[in-house]
């Protein structure tokens, strides 16, 4: 209730200050910004694949986006799929989540002011690859809200996933360098505030981030082949990447960092207290040499030399440019990032053409190229990622990966041009497993995300097939409850808080179509299942269509109502759950 | 090892015979097969894991003046005062340590109870191992290890599967219990239950982990009734679209999961009494406690269930306390006292308090060392085994003393544990009933260590 209250007046708030045009940080929230791209899409040289079918154009923008409509589908099938990708690669964006949670009266602010600048953006953002990514970004990235020390800092966060959005066509060098000193990773992986090892207090520097920046940041615990296989020694056992004293070594480097915006040389400054900047959660850690460590620093074969001087910045560099060339970097990073967007399972030479490209800082499709021939180009990457032959192929042994119950939500609301009323999308956490989804965007359990990229479901055909299915890590008994009840109600009443509900879609083109149970079923299965949909299931669905009397008592009721049944069934078909 | 690896084999083919087409499916006569005979009475072992790597150092401290001296003088910043509240959670001389004093953290005050009720049992020093393992052995590396030491997601793997593998291991050592004893229950669905999320702990060959929500069973309101305004062939349909098969993996694991969530919800809900029946009142605000709730209410309707030896698993997160342990592991040893504490009540009014023991699990202990406010992953810990047939108020193995440089530091405080994870479950596993012979199936490693039990069971 005290939410719905916040909510309700954050929402007035903004509408009474964009309604008198006052401030700098609501007209930033007002203004559309920059609109398009820019890019003459006829002009953009195409890929080697010929201009995609409404299936085909579907199947895509459900990978580089938070869901198909008929607008976007439109524009694929007209321009094909470079065209798409260059437009969204230059497409500016035209709001931050900072500058929302800016519009937020500080007293009020709350996570779910978090998720309404999520939900806003997934929704309806111009630059929705650039997002799509950024999200993928933050579930290998990971820091969460449920972390204690981060729930006093929701603009941190939002400016945390503003930084992995900047980062998302960038490098991944510098990702890893913005990763690394952002005050929320900071507190949340506890590098903030780090000291340099005391011997007289047995005191030694805090080995958090050391240990997950390999780990779950970049090369990951086995040595890779190119082609993200396990490298194996003579004994065919896996080769660790590194060991206990690889972490201590780096610990080391991680020490001495902390708030920026006071002076570097103060320890109240360093310690987080005295006089602060309002603005420290938002800018990226300063070092402060007396609080870094000048011991030697070994980590994967390399040596940072016991120093007399304290060289913060230059230790910190050094290191992330052995991470970030280590050869795991490319395999690793990108098999997740396809996970993310296309497949759970997709074969080593997938793998090994997107680490080539990451690898080389370039791709090429057809005529279409794509990078700056830098390493680590995270455009080429995502290109390698979504042009490769396996993206673009309907897959026929693959089974493919389950939609996450965010994207599951974000979908609905892309196809169905769902609107907010507020403005705001007012759509609060979805945690709850057994009432929502189970999933709310910055919001993991633990560094290790919702689910690991490995995980493989116990007691399974898919178990005994060899494969992994990370996202039926918070599928069970009682999400699947959760997110049907969940999804009823949304899809007959909106989404959000409010009454009627803030965010609501617009079934216009369906229900022109309601009289008929085969058309209305098509037209759902092509934007929401790119039309994978099996004759069983759309055999039921038909069924349960018609046992809506039409035209009835009311024809115009019963054309909304079977619009609803069809896209609230086909939202919980495995037809749909499943991304092919 | 030899044998017992060829009988393991032998019972999962026996197992798996009819299992095969369908390995996901419960093959019930033979898990029935594998159960010899009808066990007298009820039993069930409760997991309570705590995510993140509990500080065990803080959690059970030394408190004779020579033992919290060298606690305190190895932790510094990061020392709990000796004051009053310690003073209270104190336990007396403990015989089996040569008479030192330990305090329960002074948020465990009915910790502290329970132990002066003799039901609740420390046991120091645990964690995974493959063999018997000394500070030099694990310095020379001259005997095999688990993997990943000191990895958060592949210790915990480590502590909850049956053979030490780390991440990805997919058959643990409660799923296994299960897998001997599942044939017990009139509904081995019934068997491993966890309300405490997913994990691979409840996992086993056959049995599967089921989940349940900390209020209780729910149900999908698609499948009965109208849905806006449809006729009631919608629901029906709808029931068939979201269960049935697919020739998809995924999509069929999907429908497995939501046709077994189904139908235990409609036995679940027709069988458990209200949350509203437990005597004190579920602790608000408290996840853990709503866990156990949920767990209490399965074990209240034993009977109707036909459940005779379960297995259960409840979590609390947030005790990687890299960060603010003083202030943040209180918060979080809190809700574990006021959970764990209304739990032992629930288990007095349904008359089963010598019928379930609980004990506690985590990725790992923590470092000795502080890293100014808190500290790094470590090895061994420190745990408690909760129950009325728990031979209680001892302290089990040997509590090193709290410096530098003891016999089991291996750097910067960190335990080579003195007792396994493997013999720590079977003594969990032998109380439950797994006879001594079948142990090695849940425990391939037991037959490495000597004595195989630690005593504090019958």
């Amino acid at each position: 209730m005290r939410h719905l209250l916040r909510a309700l007046f954050a929402a007035l708030v903004a509408v009474a200050l964009g309604g008198c045009g006052a401030g700098d940080t609501s007209q930033a929230q007002t203004d559309p910004g920059p609109q398009g791209s820019g890019v003459n899409l006829a002009a953009v040289p195409k890929s080697s694949y010929p201009a995609p079918g409404a299936s085909e154009a579907a199947r895509f923008l459900n990978q580089v986006s938070f869901g198909a409509n008929d607008a976007e589908m439109a524009k694929a099938q007209q321009y094909g799929y470079s065209a798409i990708l260059e437009d969204q690669f230059y497409m500016p964006s035209q709001r931050t989540h900072e500058g929302y949670i800016n519009t937020v009266t500080a007293t009020d602010l709350g996570d779910e002011h978090v998720m309404y600048t999520f939900w806003r953006e997934a929704a309806t953002g111009q630059d929705q690859l650039k997002r799509r990514v950024a999200f993928a970004l933050s579930q290998i990235f990971v820091i969460s809200l449920q972390d204690a020390n981060l729930q006093s800092y929701r603009r941190g966060v939002a400016s945390y996933l503003d930084m992995l959005t900047r980062n998302a066509f960038g490098n991944y060098r510098q990702l890893l360098q913005d990763v690394t000193l952002h005050p929320m990773m900071g507190l949340y992986l506890s590098h903030l505030r780090n000291r340099k090892e005391d011997p007289a207090t047995n005191r030694v520097p805090d080995q958090n981030y050391a240990r997950e920046v390999m780990q779950l940041f970049s090369i990951g615990l086995y040595r890779l082949n190119p082609d993200g296989t396990l490298m194996l020694d003579g004994n065919g056992q896996p080769i660790e990447t590194y060991g206990p004293n690889d972490i201590v070594g780096l610990s080391r480097v991680f020490t001495g960092f902390s708030w920026a915006g006071c002076p570097n040389t103060s320890t109240s400054c360093f310690n987080g207290s005295g006089t602060q900047s309002p603005n420290r959660e938002v800018m990226p850690m300063q070092a402060f040499p007396q609080f870094h460590s000048v011991s030697e620093k070994t980590f994967l074969g390399t040596t940072i030399p016991t120093s007399t001087a304290s060289d913060p910045m230059g230790d910190l560099n050094r290191a992330l440019d052995v991470i970030a060339l280590h050869p795991n970097v490319g395999p690793f990073i990108g098999r997740q990032l396809i996970q993310r967007l296309v497949t759970s399972n997709p074969s080593p030479a997938y793998v090994g053409r997107v680490a080539q490209a990451f690898n080389s800082g370039r791709y090429q499709s057809g005529a279409y190229s794509v990078g700056t021939g830098q390493r680590g180009d995270l455009k080429a990457t995502i290109t390698a990622i979504l042009l490769d032959i396996e993206a673009r192929t309907v897959p026929t042994s693959d089974p493919g990966k389950t939609r996450e119950p965010i994207l599951r939500l974000a979908q609905w609301m892309r196809a169905f041009y769902a609107r907010s009323a507020s403005g705001i999308f007012l759509v609060g956490t979805t945690d709850d497993p057994a009432s929502s989804l189970g999933q709310s965007p910055m919001r993991s359990p633990t560094v290790f995300n919702y689910y690991r990229p490995g995980y493989v479901p116990p007691n399974t055909a898919i178990a005994t097939a060899g494969l992994v299915a990370p996202e039926l890590q918070i599928v069970n008994e009682v999400s699947v409850v959760g997110y049907s009840n969940f999804m009823r109600s949304i899809v007959q009443n909106g989404a959000g808080s409010n009454s009627p509900r803030d965010v609501q879609p617009d079934y216009t083109a369906e229900m022109a179509l309601a009289h008929d149970a085969n058309l209305l079923v098509d037209r759902v299965s092509l934007l929401l299942t790119a039309g994978s949909m099996s004759a069983g299931t759309r055999s039921l669905i038909v069924t349960a269509v018609n046992s809506i009397p039409y035209p009835g008592s009311n024809a115009t009721t019963a054309r909304l109502n079977r619009a609803r049944l069809a896209v609230f069934f086909t939202l919980s078909s495995s037809d749909y759950l499943v991304q092919k | 090892m030899r044998a017992s690896r060829r009988r393991f084999l032998k019972t999962c083919s026996l197992m798996s015979i009819a299992g095969a087409a369908s390995p996901f499916a419960l093959n019930l006569a033979a898990i029935s097969a594998a159960s010899a005979q009808t066990l007298p009475g009820y039993k069930a072992l409760v997991c309570l894991f705590f995510y993140g790597g509990n500080d065990h150092t803080n959690t059970f401290i030394p408190y004779d003046l020579a033992s919290y001296g060298e606690y305190s003088a190895s932790r510094s910043s990061i020392a709990i005062p000796r004051d009053a509240a310690l003073a209270a959670n104190a336990t007396g001389p403990v015989a089996s340590q040569g008479g030192r004093e330990f305090a329960f953290n002074p948020a465990l005050t009915a910790f502290k109870t329970h132990w002066d009720a003799g039901r609740l049992a420390v046991v120091a020093n645990v964690g995974p191992l493959v063999v018997p393992t000394t500070k030099a052995q694990y310095q020379n590396r001259s005997v095999p290890l688990p993997p990943k030491l000191f990895s958060h997601n592949d210790q915990q793997a480590v502590w909850q599967a049956y053979r030490p593998i780390g991440e990805g291991a997919n058959i643990g050592w409660g799923g296994r219990i299960g897998d001997l004893l599942a044939g017990q229950n009139a509904n081995a669905l019934f068997t491993c239950i966890s309300a405490g999320g997913s994990s691979v702990f409840l996992s086993g060959v056959n049995v599967l982990q089921y989940q349940v929500g900390s209020s209780g069973p729910t149900s999908i309101s698609g499948i009965s009734g109208t849905i806006y305004g449809s006729g009631t062939a919608a629901s029906t349909a709808y029931r068939s679209l979201i269960t049935g098969t697919s020739p998809n993996l995924i999509e069929n694991e999907l429908r497995v999961v939501t046709n077994r969530s189904i139908t235990a919800n409609q036995q679940l809900a027709a069988a458990l009494p209200a949350a509203s029946t437990l005597v004190p009142a579920i602790p608000a605000n408290n996840n853990l406690a709503s866990q156990l709730g949920v767990i209490a209410r399965i074990i209240a309707a034993r009977t109707t269930l036909g459940s005779n030896r379960q297995v259960f698993l409840v979590s609390i997160g947030g005790f990687d306390s890299h960060d603010f342990l003083l202030t943040q592991h209180a918060q979080q040893l809190t809700l574990v006292n006021n959970a764990v504490d209304a739990f032992y009540s629930w288990l007095v009014q349904l008359g089963v308090q010598n019928d379930v023991t609980l004990f506690t699990a985590s990725d790992f202990g923590r470092t000795l060392t502080s890293n100014g406010d808190g500290s790094d992953h470590g090895w061994g810990s420190h745990h408690f085994v909760l129950g009325g047939s728990v031979v209680g108020r001892d302290v089990y193995g040997f509590f090193s003393p709290t410096v530098f440089g003891s016999s089991v530091d291996i750097g910067q405080g960190n335990l080579v544990p003195g007792i396994a994870v493997d013999q720590y479950a079977a003594t969990f596993g032998r109380w439950l009933g797994v006879s001594d012979t079948d142990m090695p199936l849940v425990l391939p490693n037991i037959v490495n260590f000597s004595p195989r039990y630690v005593s504090l069971l019958p």
